[in-house]
């Protein structure tokens, strides 16, 4: 390599640095010194006007938590029900929607997407509405119908965490459709047409052509929907307040309160941590088993 | 070069955007989200101040307010320029805020360890900022200013010898009736005004109020909101009446071990099985109860606050004109304030005391500033403020200057005087407030009260907790919390 190119090549390296050090510092304010700050918060005993260590009382306290566990098992259990039913749910509209024109492709999009960009907020208060408990509420005078007695549904701790998961799915199904949509749209034609010529019936296509070829975009939304389900807060918060009898209470409410209703801010770093530790297990879990076969 | 310049220069334009957000948002008489701009707040706070003492200009006061009344966020503004004109040596910059995110705006300020210089705040809340060591103690900086509010109600912003705060109002938390309902299932809902009714009268009674066709209830005996956090009030407005004024009696040990909880909560789930109550109770939330009480689903509702009165006159009005804004299939609704049901003991009120406190986020904080921010917290306290904010809210000033105030104020129209004796009554059935249960132990019980109580009654008004599980989760939440020797037992 000549004098000339190596100095080329140096001088576009320092620019390759320069245009990263503007994310770089991005990332190292508001993610990287959170994390370690909080990861120094977990030993302390935090207090505004000058914090105390405490070592490992934090940890100590949370293992000792019978709600940190209840708080837990909350969690895995919406995960578990919400994101295999809703990207099954995803999967199966996006195939529906996919043989139409594309006007009326937009329109479901559109349609499945609204309660994606409508506020968490908004979408409480028009679930609540739904799940009125009185005999004049909308799911009770529907259940009617099916011959279904009263619901206490967000009331119960039989029925609030089912409402909290029904509520999550559909919530959620916009941003997977939208996701599948372009994933199926990527496919080549030429795979339904060697399934055609092979006589293929619509649901070996589906079976053997569409769901092997969007694989890879299962093995994505089924990480990041467990991710942001672990990290569920919101639904819980609105909706039931983590009642009756921490039925809904979720670790992210746990947390949330632990930091911001009890001021006990090492503790909740201490409980956010370890939930970031079972989060990151899950996800390498999950990436080991269901993407060996997958091809990107 | 060009493009690489253009590209660093939109690369630089991206990062300043980004920060931008990081950047002062001292807003002031703005709503705004502070979670961001605590720390930037402080800075530029603290710049202000220094440079303005250094040329010996203002002391500026920051205070956090909500809409304590319907047009107390329109008038402070009016308060605030009346004191600036008349302290040129102070000014108050007012950040209003919405009930909902005045307290979740103060707490990240407070932890971010940059408070306002003044906050409203409900008096249960002082524990955790004494706790913090970021709330001042007004007796080094207030004296006879102190002496003009009623010591009874000054003691809920009192813990040890410390005061943290002036109340601005003090709320009786009752329940409240449909006179004509009432009167149709024969009570005489005067009398209960005057003299109280115990929880067998009370239960007899709602019974009469209940209107079912077959297996459908059109009008409950008694709706109180219980939905998510909203079941801490009724527990707690209730619980006063069962002999257990206090969470810690005289001698400082936990009382809801008492066995009188259990009878309590069985007396309390005795309403639901009566079918005076909807079994739906738990998901019943505060806009709902009130809808039922106007559309007329229910004779007696809760929680009750006197400016309910106004809220159904309001909604009376709207009918008679014949206005769309009326609630949707509401009828006329004279509002009846009542006395909760005594369990057992005497007659115990819950008030809700709200007030101004002083903050301050540094370890040694300037006395000068903080006898200027008492100033600021007293006057928005009393006089004239106190007067107008009590009158909107149909309550009586509990400072003497409030009262003064308070009399030259035009009376309000229509206003049902039973109530207004009744509310007085009351009032004084307030239960003590107790400055004596130190600070850590209120801690402690405000866990239990949210981590067991709250959650188990919530599950025993659903049907799910037994009255006697409920009991024995708090006694064994209370024995590891102060041990059984710290525990009443009876």
């Amino acid at each position: 390599m000549n004098k000339t190119k190596k100095k080329r090549i140096k001088k576009e390296a320092v620019w390759a640095y320069v245009f990263i050090l503007v994310p770089l510092c991005t990332f190292t304010v508001f993610t990287i010194y959170p994390v370690i700050s909080s990861i120094i918060t977990s030993f302390q005993d935090y207090k505004p006007l000058g914090s105390e260590w405490v070592g490992l009382a934090n940890y100590v306290s949370t293992f000792k938590s019978s709600l940190f566990y209840k708080a837990l098992k909350n969690t895995a259990v919406y995960t578990v029900i919400t994101v295999p039913i809703a990207i099954l749910m995803s999967f199966i509209i996006s195939v529906m929607i996919l043989p139409f024109r594309k006007g009326i492709q937009s329109f479901f999009k559109g349609a499945f997407y609204l309660p994606a960009i409508a506020s968490g907020v908004a979408l409480s208060f028009v679930w609540k509405w739904i799940y009125d408990p009185l005999p004049s509420g909308l799911l009770n005078s529907l259940a009617r119908v099916f011959g279904f007695s009263n619901q206490n549904w967000l009331g119960s701790s039989k029925t609030a965490m089912a409402s909290l998961i029904i509520m999550a799915v559909f919530a959620g199904l916009g941003q997977n459709i939208i996701i599948y949509i372009a994933a199926l749209l990527g496919i080549d034609p030429t795979y339904y047409e060697a399934a055609d010529i092979d006589g293929a019936t619509f649901l070996q296509k589906v079976r053997y052509v569409v769901w092997p070829l969007v694989k890879p975009t299962t093995v994505f939304l089924a990480i990041t929907s467990v991710i942001n389900g672990f990290q569920s807060f919101q639904t819980a918060y609105l909706m039931t307040g983590g009642g009756p009898d921490n039925a809904t209470t979720m670790a992210g409410l746990l947390i949330f309160n632990r930091a911001f209703k009890y001021f006990e801010y090492g503790e909740a770093c201490a409980q956010a941590l370890l939930l970031a530790v079972i989060i990151a297990i899950f996800a390498i879990f999950q990436f080991k088993v269901s993407a060996n076969d997958v091809e990107y | 070069m060009k493009k690489k310049m253009l590209a660093l220069i939109l690369s630089a334009a991206m990062a300043v955007s980004v920060l931008a957000g990081c950047g002062s948002g001292a807003d002031t008489n703005t709503s705004s989200d502070a979670s961001g701009t605590a720390a930037a707040e402080k800075e530029n706070g603290d710049k202000k101040q220094e440079t303005e003492s250094a040329s010996g200009k203002k002391d500026v006061v920051k205070a956090l307010l909500p809409p304590v009344s319907a047009t107390y966020q329109e008038k402070v503004m009016e308060y605030v320029d009346a004191f600036n004109a008349e302290n040129p040596d102070i000014e108050i910059e007012v950040t209003t805020a919405s009930w909902e995110d005045m307290t979740q705006k103060l707490d990240v300020q407070v932890n971010a360890g940059s408070p306002p210089d003044i906050a409203f705040v409900g008096s249960d809340g002082i524990s955790k900022y004494l706790d913090l060591g970021m709330i001042i103690d007004l007796n080094d900086y207030l004296s006879d200013e102190l002496s003009d509010f009623d010591d009874n109600v000054l003691n809920y912003f009192r813990n040890g010898d410390g005061t943290y705060g002036l109340p601005a109002y003090c709320e009786v938390q009752c329940i409240g009736g449909n006179k004509e309902k009432l009167e149709a299932a024969g009570i005489d809902w005067q009398n209960v005004q005057k003299n109280g009714w115990t929880y067998d009268e009370f239960r007899e009674a709602i019974k009469k109020g209940v209107e079912a066709d077959g297996g459908n209830t059109s009008c409950y005996g008694f709706v109180f909101a219980c939905a998510g956090v909203t079941a801490k009030d009724y527990f707690s407005i209730f619980v006063k009446n069962a002999d257990l004024p206090a969470s810690f009696d005289k001698d400082l040990k936990y009382a809801y071990t008492s066995k009188n909880m259990l009878t309590f909560l069985e007396d309390l789930r005795a309403l639901i099985d009566d079918g005076s109550m909807p079994k739906e109770l738990s998901s019943v939330d505060a806009g709902k109860r009130w809808n039922m009480m106007l559309t007329g689903q229910t004779m007696i509702t809760g929680k009750g606050l006197s400016s309910f009165e106004r809220s159904a006159y309001n909604n009376n009005k709207l009918l008679e004109e014949g206005s769309a804004d009326a609630v949707e299939g509401s009828v006329p609704v004279e509002y009846i304030v009542l006395p909760v049901p005594v369990f057992q003991g005497e007659q115990h009120a819950l008030g809700a005391v709200d007030g101004y406190i002083c903050l301050t986020g540094e370890k040694n904080p300037d006395p000068e500033h903080l006898k200027n921010v008492a100033k600021v917290a007293y006057f928005l306290a009393s006089g004239d403020r106190a007067a107008n904010t009590c009158q909107e809210l149909y309550l009586s000033p509990v400072c003497e200057s409030g009262r003064e105030a308070y009399a030259k104020l035009d009376p309000i129209a229509d206003k049902n005087q039973s109530n207004t004796a009744c509310v007085e009554l009351l009032t004084t059935q307030i239960a003590e407030a107790r400055p004596d249960i130190p600070a850590e132990l209120s801690a402690k019980a405000i866990k239990i009260e949210d981590e067991v109580i709250v959650p188990k009654f919530q599950g025993l008004l659903s049907g799910e907790v037994t009255p006697e599980e409920m009991y024995q989760a708090i006694v064994e939440a209370a024995h590891e919390a102060f041990g059984a020797e710290g525990c009443v037992a009876d």
